[in-house]
């Protein structure tokens, strides 16, 4: 306080009407930058939501569905090979659309690559290698159609590229997916620190303006500021409820949806797995120990007392979705004691039989297909359950931003009316 | 405070569109590499021979003499029992195309081996599908023979001393050899010409022994399985494929661009495995085979399956210890 000026405005701050408009400015201040921050914070959340359904989650899925349509197109290709030289027309078609659905799941996936480095890696390499293993299978399917065993060595060749290359891309670009998403949930769910300091702030002024604008002019009530503070308490309010609310049902979207479809989807590609192994120790005939020991590994992974299913009914709170994944659990044991069969058949040398109980109607072939179909509809409905739960969350922050700004006009415009109209009075 | 700020600022900056620049779009520079059958591996260090204990020399060509033409009746007890259990079960490969595999239209076995092992069925039974066939790795021959699950073995089985001292083989029914397989018109007529380059074979068999031991110096690769070799070769990762004839009969009999060349260069006598005391078994299976090679029905399946290999020579002839 050097300045004359400055002593000057130091002076007139110091008579009732000065103090009255250094009020006017604070309070005016406070409430919009409280009203503003609010805002952006709501469309911060909001816009996160948004991500999450147009651009996190579907990324996750069409991630999900590379992965899991190219180990199925490895099982199917197996599959196929063991029928003998003509391949059912089924086994055939779902090869087929595995295929173009891992094409246009990749494209779709392709839209991450330009924001990760590590996904469009993993999309380069699927990109690279998915015709040549296409090219590799037809080459198989050809020799075999001609009766010649060097069909099984193409194949083999194929499913070596499918699982040293394309898998681990695929599963690194679906754990990279999944990462996003879970990054993505925590950007919808911050806790509104600054919003709720600022609004605390902005409420204690006012009251303390009112208590020194009534010792001052001795008035009880100023409708201004009354409405200011009452508008300022609504934004913290709704900034509170929002916060809570979108929490709940975010919190909900990732424990009933998307780590439920994270865990499912994990057990859903090991089953496949298991099967690629199976029936590829068939295709190769007699040297398929490294197949069947890949098989006791995922298959340890998926069932057993700590294995994927047990862990995935333990976590699973819906009813609906906790049966499902009983059924699975009884399935893959089914698919299980079949598996010892065909091994102990193809063993003992009853190598026929053992294709038959492998591909036939009875056997392996249903088992394997129900505990995926049951897992394939659990993650449907867990997939579901994360859409409703984020609808929900976006309905939860309907009209904020807008109410917010319309109750922070209200804020601003009470305090300057409320203080203008005891200053007027010593005009 | 300013985080807010610039977030406001930031806000406006997205209503009103500013700033906005899209990611140049750039394609990845990938590294491709082609793929390869799984396991194949170019051999930097010849395997080390096996060390065993010493195995007595003997000549593992000479088995027991028949007693006469093949006959059920009074030839012994072994033979007896396998036609008290109505059928004979055979030890086969399914895995090696022309000598015993499964044709993927019918799922049936085929090859040499089969056609041979049916004689014996005929022999027995008077009908060559009295027979059970059971399909093993190489791994699993003997101990089949030693635990009864077969009772013969006819299987691309190299009689051989060490061989000799767990099981007992009949007389030579296929003399096989090393040699060499190549693309026609690859100007490689024999293992000298492969000096330098990159020859398949299956890892840890005796014949990617003999290639790296080789004085033409050729590049061993390895892979798990034969027909890995051919898909090798289809491929260009290898110039040449080198095993026993009878192996390099199928991979060629798969694709008529390649041929099999030059000399055989190794020795591998094949023979039927049958379990140590069955003598009257082994006496019996040495008359079929007598047979076979004076009517011309060994003559007969050479042709059938290994056509690839050339004009039929003489069957090898039986030896019988003394």
């Amino acid at each position: 306080m050097t300045s004359p000026r400055m002593r000057m405005v130091a002076a007139a701050a110091r008579t009732t009407p000065g103090r009255l408009g250094v009020i006017a400015v604070v309070l005016v201040a406070l409430a919009l930058l409280f009203g503003l921050t609010s805002a952006v914070g709501l469309q911060a959340r909001s816009d996160a939501l948004g991500d999450l359904v147009t651009s996190s989650e579907p990324l996750a899925v069409a991630a999900q569905d590379v992965y899991r349509s190219l180990s199925d197109a490895d099982a199917t290709a197996a599959s196929a090979f063991l029928e003998g030289g003509v391949e059912p027309a089924a086994l055939r078609e779902r090869y087929q659309a595995d295929i173009a659905q891992a094409g246009s799941a990749l494209a779709a996936a392709a839209g991450a690559a330009s924001t990760s480095e590590e996904a469009g890696r993993s999309v380069a390499e699927l990109s690279t290698y998915l015709p040549v293993y296409t090219g590799l299978v037809e080459t198989a399917r050809v020799n075999n159609r001609a009766g010649l065993p060097v069909g099984a060595a193409y194949l083999r060749e194929a499913s070596g590229l499918m699982r040293d290359r394309l898998l681990p891309a695929a599963r690194q670009l679906y754990e990279s997916e999944t990462g996003r998403l879970a990054a993505t949930e925590d950007r919808a769910t911050p806790v509104p620190f600054v919003e709720v300091l600022l609004g605390l702030v902005a409420l204690g002024c006012l009251v303390v303006a009112q208590v020194f604008v009534r010792r001052r002019t001795n008035r009880v009530l100023n409708v201004g500021l009354l409405a200011a503070t009452a508008a300022s308490g609504l934004v913290l309010l709704w900034v509170l409820v929002a916060a809570v609310a979108v929490s709940v049902n975010v919190g909900q979207a990732r424990e009933r949806g998307s780590a439920q479809v994270q865990q499912l989807a994990t057990a859903r590609i090991a089953a496949l797995e298991a099967r690629g192994d199976e029936t590829l120790t068939l295709v190769v005939r007699g040297s398929g120990q490294s197949y069947e020991q890949h098989y006791q590994e995922v298959s340890a992974r998926l069932g057993g007392d700590a294995g994927l299913l047990r862990q995935a009914r333990d976590s699973v709170e819906d009813p609906a979705v906790r049966t499902l994944v009983e059924q699975a659990m009884a399935q893959q044991g089914q698919w299980q004691v079949a598996h010892e069969e065909i091994r102990k058949r193809d063993d003992s040398g009853s190598y026929n039989e053992a294709v038959d109980l492998a591909i036939g109607d009875t056997g392996a072939a249903p088992a394997f297909s129900a505990l995926e179909k049951s897992l394939a509809d659990a993650i449907a409905l867990s997939t579901q359950r994360f859409d409703d739960e984020v609808g929900a969350a976006r309905s939860a922050l309907a009209w904020s931003v807008v109410g917010v700004l319309l109750l922070t006009v209200l804020a601003v415009g009470g305090a300057a009316w409320g203080v203008w109209q005891r200053l007027k009075e010593y005009r | 405070m300013r985080g807010r700020i610039i977030a406001v600022v930031a806000a406006v900056c997205v209503v009103a569109g500013c700033g906005s620049s899209a990611p140049e779009p750039r394609a990845e520079r990938v590294e491709f590499t082609a793929p390869q059958p799984v396991g194949a591996s170019v051999l930097d260090t010849p395997a080390p021979t096996t060390t065993g204990p010493p195995v007595p020399a003997c000549d593992p060509a000479a088995s027991l003499r028949p007693t006469g033409p093949p006959v059920v009746a009074g030839a012994g007890p072994s033979v007896a029992a396998v036609v008290a259990q109505g059928r004979l079960r055979v030890g086969v490969d399914q895995n090696s195309y022309r000598f015993g595999y499964r044709d993927s239209f019918t799922g049936e076995l085929g090859g040499f081996d089969i056609d041979v092992a049916r004689q014996m069925a005929a022999a027995m039974f008077g009908d060559q599908n009295m027979i059970q066939f059971v399909t093993l790795t190489s791994g699993q021959r003997i101990d089949a023979l030693k635990n009864g699950d077969v009772d013969i073995v006819v299987q691309t089985m190299t009689s051989n001393c060490a061989r000799k001292q767990e099981i007992d083989f009949s007389t030579i029914y296929y003399q096989a050899g090393q040699r060499v397989l190549v693309n026609v018109g690859s100007g490689i007529r024999d293992l000298d010409g492969l000096a330098g380059r990159r020859v398949c074979s299956s890892t840890g068999s005796t014949s990617i022994k003999n290639l790296a031991e080789a004085a033409a110096k050729p590049i061993p690769v390895g892979v798990p399985s034969w027909t890995d070799c051919l898909v090798m070769l289809q491929q260009g990762q290898v110039d040449a494929v080198s095993t026993d004839d009878t192996i390099l009969a199928g991979l060629a009999a798969q694709d008529p661009n390649t041929e099999v060349v030059g000399p055989r260069f190794s020795d591998e006598p094949y023979g039927i495995g049958i379990a140590k005391g069955r003598d009257d078994l082994v006496r019996f299976v040495n008359a079929v085979l007598d047979r076979m090679r004076a009517d011309g029905t060994w003559t007969a399946i050479y042709q059938r399956w290994l056509a690839e290999l050339g004009p039929p020579p003489a069957p090898p002839a039986a030896r019988y210890l003394s």
